[in-house]
């Protein structure tokens, strides 16, 4: 008895160091983003008159628009690799294609250096003429992401029956229609957690971002990064565009988490 | 309504023939049950005919088309799996419609149809649960919904009871031969259940390893099994073999010694049913009861005769004089004994 309390005051008092090492920072960016350049080299101060200047300066900057292209870059980088990578994951799942190497080769090219990748994506950007604009940035994306996705997912189609699907093409269905009506509907769930793990590798990015796309089309994290400045860090502004990154995915993975949690109960396959 | 024809019809997977040379038709209307041991191919037989698997060698017909090497929704065929395989994220009317969205009908006159499928099958109040929500039973009245929403020509059944309760199983099993016969689609089911196979089918065909072992009317099947194989796999309890030899009019096994109405002589297997095998008490009997089980009104005893095992069925009544560690005469009952070639297993005809 003793002892497993014990345990449970331990496993509590863990929990909420944990917290405190991820929430310490966040508040403390949050701190800064109120405070004066001159409030900031006084980290213990925790009353003081807030200034909304760092944000106006942020938000004046352009940064929204940036936020905009990160999300249009994440949205089409992840569609695209939920479509795709579902076809994938199919296909090892069911053929086996390529046998027990493709299962886990496919996550090889995380390996590779990212610096490896991006000058060739520069060049064929430069020769296609789309450098600096958010076309390579999600090509280079696709690099990373859609293999994340068809490895994740590969699970999710192996628990699906076989029947079912042998079922859909008794019943009058093609192959397609089967995987479409059928096999996909089982594997939401999955594609919805991949869809979102897939848009926050896209969303926080920055080294393909910073060097496809520089300049008039900068990605959120490149546009945050432009606040290194040579007169110095704007540590004002740079926290406060670092919140406008970070709190909207935050509480979309939250709610979105919550739905697919329930969706996986409550679709789950029982025979 | 169609008649199934399987034409040399051979599977291999690898190098292992799991299907030879099959010949098989189903008569138009029929309940035809493929029976046999795990392994023994049944299961791919019926793959084999929805489509789902592919053929080696051989050609498959329904009606008078050539279905050999065509999609498995180009055969108008209507499956039932054994774990049902009703889609998990659609409810009832939907699962028992589905197959019509496959056609073009529309929607709305899809779902109606189903609720009228529905009904018969006493799914009235479910129609809106999703399949996690229903019992084993009420599964299996949706999988055969589904099966029968679309007219099919052919209905194929794969062990479509064995996830049931026993009391389920014998209940559905006497509703399924009334919606087939109501019905009068060609079926083909497949179990390794026997008792099923000869309450359900109006033809039998026992495989063993990957052939015909016997096809026929159940009755024949039972009553005159071409070889010890499937003696010994139809019928339960199993019937007794003995290895022996015959002669004039008597089987020799070990020091046991049995009546038989048979004229021939030589090396035989003497195969008798539980129930054809009689016991009378006698203080000096060739046969030692060694365990008896009650079934009610009848009861299954175990004997030993000169080491050698036997089992009879009897009627509950004549345990007055029988008990454990009594000695029995055996007898076979006239025309229940049934002679088997020892070296080939093969029946022996009648000499």
């Amino acid at each position: 008895m003793r002892g497993s309390n014990v345990l449970g005051i331990a496993r509590i008092a863990l929990l909420w160091l944990a917290a405190i090492f991820v929430l310490f920072p966040m508040v403390w960016i949050a701190l800064n983003s109120f405070k004066t350049s001159g409030q900031m080299n006084d980290p213990l101060l925790l009353s003081f008159k807030p200034t909304l200047a760092n944000w106006e300066n942020v938000i004046s900057s352009g940064i929204l628009a940036a936020a905009g292209r990160s999300a249009i870059t994440a949205s089409v980088t992840v569609a695209i690799s939920v479509v795709v990578g579902s076809m994938g994951a199919y296909a090892i799942a069911t053929f086996r294609a390529g046998g027990q190497l493709t299962r886990f080769g496919i996550l090889a090219s995380q390996v590779l250096p990212p610096a490896v990748l991006v000058f060739p994506f520069l060049t064929m950007a430069y020769a296609l003429r789309v450098n600096d604009t958010l076309v390579p940035v999600i090509f280079a994306h696709l690099t990373f992401v859609l293999p994340v996705v068809t490895w994740f997912l590969i699970g999710f189609f192996e628990a699906v029956p076989r029947s079912l699907e042998e079922q859909a093409r008794v019943d009058g269905f093609t192959r397609f229609q089967a995987f479409r009506l059928v096999v996909l509907p089982q594997v939401y769930p999955g594609i919805g957690a991949a869809a979102i793990f897939g848009f926050t590798l896209s969303w926080n990015d920055m080294f393909y971002g910073l060097i496809l796309a520089p300049g008039k089309a900068a990605i959120l994290p490149v546009a945050i990064a432009g606040f290194n400045t040579f007169r110095g860090v704007e540590l004002g502004s740079m926290s406060a565009a670092i919140l406008i990154a970070v709190v909207p995915v935050t509480i979309a993975s939250f709610f979105i988490q919550r739905r697919f949690v329930q969706g996986i109960s409550g679709g789950a396959v029982k025979f | 309504m169609a008649i199934v024809r399987f034409a040399g019809v051979t599977k291999t997977f690898g190098t292992t023939q799991v299907v030879k040379n099959l010949e098989l038709e189903l008569p138009e209307g029929s309940f035809t049950v493929l029976v046999g041991p795990s392994g023994c191919g049944k299961t791919t037989c019926l793959r084999m005919l929805a489509g789902l698997e592919s053929v080696s060698s051989g050609e498959i017909y329904i009606g008078d088309r050539r279905v050999t090497h065509l999609d498995p929704r180009e055969r108008n065929a209507a499956m039932v799996f054994q774990n049902y395989a009703l889609y998990p994220h659609l409810n009832v009317r939907e699962n028992i419609a589905f197959p019509l969205r496959a056609t073009k009908v529309p929607r709305a006159k899809a779902l109606r149809r189903a609720e009228e499928v529905a009904g018969p099958l006493g799914l009235h109040g479910l129609l809106d649960r999703k399949p996690k929500e229903l019992s084993g039973g009420q599964q299996q009245r949706v999988a055969i919904g589904r099966a029968i929403i679309r007219e099919p020509a052919v209905f194929l059944f794969d062990e479509p009871l064995s996830n049931l309760d026993a009391k389920l199983r014998v209940e559905t099993r006497t509703e399924l031969l009334q919606i087939q016969r109501q019905l009068g689609i060609t079926s083909l089911y497949v179990t390794h259940d026997q008792e099923e196979a000869m309450t359900l089918s109006d033809r039998m065909v026992v495989m063993e390893d990957g052939r015909i072992a016997q096809a026929g009317p159940p009755n024949e099947v039972y009553t005159k099994p071409v070889n010890t194989f499937v003696a010994a796999f139809v019928g339960s309890p199993k019937m007794n073999l003995l290895e022996g030899t015959l002669a004039a009019g008597t089987f020799h096994s070990r020091g046991l010694r049995l009546q038989v109405d048979d004229e021939g002589e030589g090396e035989v297997t003497l195969g008798v049913r539980p129930d054809d095998l009689m016991l009378s008490p006698a203080a000096n009997g060739q046969a030692k009861v060694t365990l008896i089980e009650l079934l009610g009104p009848r009861a299954i005893i175990t004997l030993e005769a000169q080491g050698v095992h036997l089992t009879s069925v009897v009627n509950a009544s004549e345990l007055v004089s029988i008990s454990v560690g009594s000695c029995v005469d055996l007898v076979i009952r006239n025309g229940g004994a049934h002679l088997f070639e020892t070296a080939t297993g093969d029946r022996r005809e009648q000499g």
